[in-house]
């Protein structure tokens, strides 16, 4: 190719690339900007674009001090006890069954694993309803329960552990077994303390899946006591409320919650899901 | 030391007790459930297949299905494509392309709950700022989710903005994975980018496009959140979707051997994905 012709290619490129990254970001960074407005301020130079509708006039903290003040701590409260809550039941859970299938041969093993599989690929949204149907029976409607245990057992976590515990030589786990260790001994006391980005990318999955969730909350519990943030959210949004200044400062935070540690693990979670796609 | 037979079982069983409670115990209670209902007072009583012979004789039910299947067939290779565009230009490592391949990546932690509140609010006909922006850029406003003819369509754009990038990660995965070779053999031979792109990279990206493919139609088969939000299946139904349909059925007309026929029909069809999806995933993940 001609060098000046290759010079516009690159240059097509990035105009494309910039003008993508633009697009996908303006709305999270309208909403983010939005939120330190004086609330008056939010819808009022968004009929008439301008500069002043990108850039604010005024900068406040006041709508983050009046969501302090309302029922939103309460759901953040809620919010974060269910997602620690998983994570720390759905670690141990996941990777001793993880451990299982990278370690040991038994009967129905490849069986077994087909159902985790299968688990994952099943979106949750399909079992919604009969599951809630479950929960009537198990009396747990409106209860911490039905908000942390169904989601204490991943398929797609168990995968990520035996994925990491399988790349261990088996050797290492035999000379282990000959000194007389018990398999719960290699597992607590080997296995684990070498896994720390396994654990943390594990973590922070369980940890974003619970914050978000939003269908099986609003069905099995969103009583004023257990509404969980995005709930609590999208039901300020169905009212039709004229509180934009607290809508705006309580979706800004949530989104926040969700954003920060996902910039910060980036890289360890696109190895984790493109590991998925590609072995 | 040999171990004993029960070992790896001890290992599995809060997990196995976890999912045979709470994904499959619940697939048994939708097609059991399905076939029961309740009289007026409140006795559940056993009605055969009257629960889908009523669904079958049901317009809502079938328009509800129209539209989940015009739905995903324009926004599943319409997303594919997206995701493949994104992933053919965040390809080369030139500068900056960690910014980018981030930034592609950012509307991807907005929760669907958000996003839809989010976009809700951005597309407002009167108050929202994307409006202020077209008439500023001298296009009239639009309707988007209050117009009938609008509101699928600014779905399905809402949806791609989430997830675009979610799907880019793991065609670019595939893209990386290529010989780099293949491409300089045929570079060298004279071929066109547009022939490289034609005739090697296409036939190498045949089975990350299809997961993808399948994959995405699993998650956009149930799509809930942007309806419930935002247009509560309308305007004239434009966007009563499948598991609004169900949802609705459940609790805002408490019948629920009606929802549970529809969780029925929904997870035969997603079980049919997932077999497919299976098998895409197994052929590359090899056997256990």
């Amino acid at each position: 190719m001609a060098p000046a012709q290759m010079r516009l290619m690159v240059f097509m490129r990035y105009a494309a690339l910039i003008a993508i990254a633009v697009t996908l970001l303006a709305p999270i960074y309208w909403l983010l900007m939005s939120s330190f407005r004086p609330a008056g301020d939010i819808f009022r130079f968004a009929g008439q674009f301008s500069i002043d509708t990108l850039v604010p006039t005024t900068l406040t903290l006041e709508n983050y001090r009046a969501i302090w003040d309302g029922p939103f701590p309460r759901a953040v409260f809620n919010s974060l006890f269910v997602s620690l809550v998983t994570v720390a039941l759905g670690l141990l859970v996941n990777s001793l069954a993880g451990f299982a299938f990278a370690v040991f041969e038994f009967p129905f093993k490849r069986t077994l694993f087909v159902a985790v599989l299968l688990s994952f690929m099943m979106p949750f949204e399909s079992i919604v309803i009969p599951l809630y149907v479950l929960m009537g029976w198990l009396g747990w409607v409106n209860t911490y329960a039905a908000l942390i245990m169904p989601d204490v057992a991943s398929g797609l976590i168990v995968f990520l552990f035996r994925q990491f515990f399988a790349a261990v030589p088996k050797e290492i786990y035999e000379a282990a077994r000959i000194d007389g260790a018990s398999w719960w001994q290699i597992y607590r006391r080997m296995t684990m303390p070498l896994s720390g980005p396994t654990i943390a990318t594990a973590s922070l999955m369980m940890f974003i899946h619970q914050w978000d969730a939003f269908f099986w909350p609003l069905v099995a519990a969103s009583t004023q006591d257990l509404i969980v943030v995005q709930v609590a959210i999208a039901r300020n949004m169905t009212l039709e409320q004229s509180n934009w200044g607290s809508l705006f400062a309580s979706a800004s935070s949530a989104v926040l919650v969700a954003l920060v540690p996902f910039l910060a693990l980036q890289r360890y979670y696109i190895r984790v899901v493109t590991l998925n796609a590609e072995r | 030391m040999k171990t004993r037979w029960w070992v790896p079982f001890a290992f599995l069983s809060p997990m196995l007790i976890g999912l045979a409670l709470f994904r499959f115990a619940p697939i048994f209670i939708a097609v059991i459930g399905s076939f029961f209902g309740q009289t007026i007072r409140g006795e559940t009583i056993f009605k055969g297949l009257a629960n889908y012979v009523d669904l079958f004789e049901d317009q809502s039910f079938w328009a509800s299905i129209r539209t989940t299947l015009v739905f995903n067939l324009i926004i599943n290779p319409f997303q594919v494509v997206c995701a493949m565009c994104l992933a053919l230009l965040a390809r080369r490592p030139t500068r900056f392309v960690d910014v980018f391949r981030a930034s592609f990546l950012m509307p991807m932690t907005t929760s669907i709950a958000l996003t839809s509140v989010l976009w809700g609010i951005l597309l407002d006909p009167s108050m929202g700022p994307v409006n202020g922006f077209l008439r500023w850029a001298g296009v009239p406003a639009q309707g988007f989710f209050r117009s009938g003819e609008q509101a699928i369509a600014t779905l399905i754009l809402v949806c791609t903005w989430k997830g675009a990038g979610y799907w880019m990660v793991f065609l670019l995965a595939g893209l990386l994975a290529i010989p780099k070779e293949l491409d300089e053999a045929a570079s060298i031979d004279g071929a066109s980018p547009w022939q490289r792109f034609r005739y090697v990279t296409l036939p190498m990206m045949r089975r990350p496009l299809a997961f993808v493919l399948v994959a995405d139609t699993a998650i956009n088969f149930l799509l809930f959140a942007p309806v419930y939000v935002i247009t509560h299946g309308g305007p004239n139904g434009a966007t009563h979707l499948l598991m609004f349909e169900a949802y609705q059925s459940a609790f805002a007309f408490l019948n629920h051997g009606r929802s549970l026929a529809i969780s029925t029909i929904i997870l035969a069809i997603v079980l049919v994905i997932a077999a497919f999806e299976l098998r895409l995933f197994r052929h590359k993940e090899g056997e256990p």
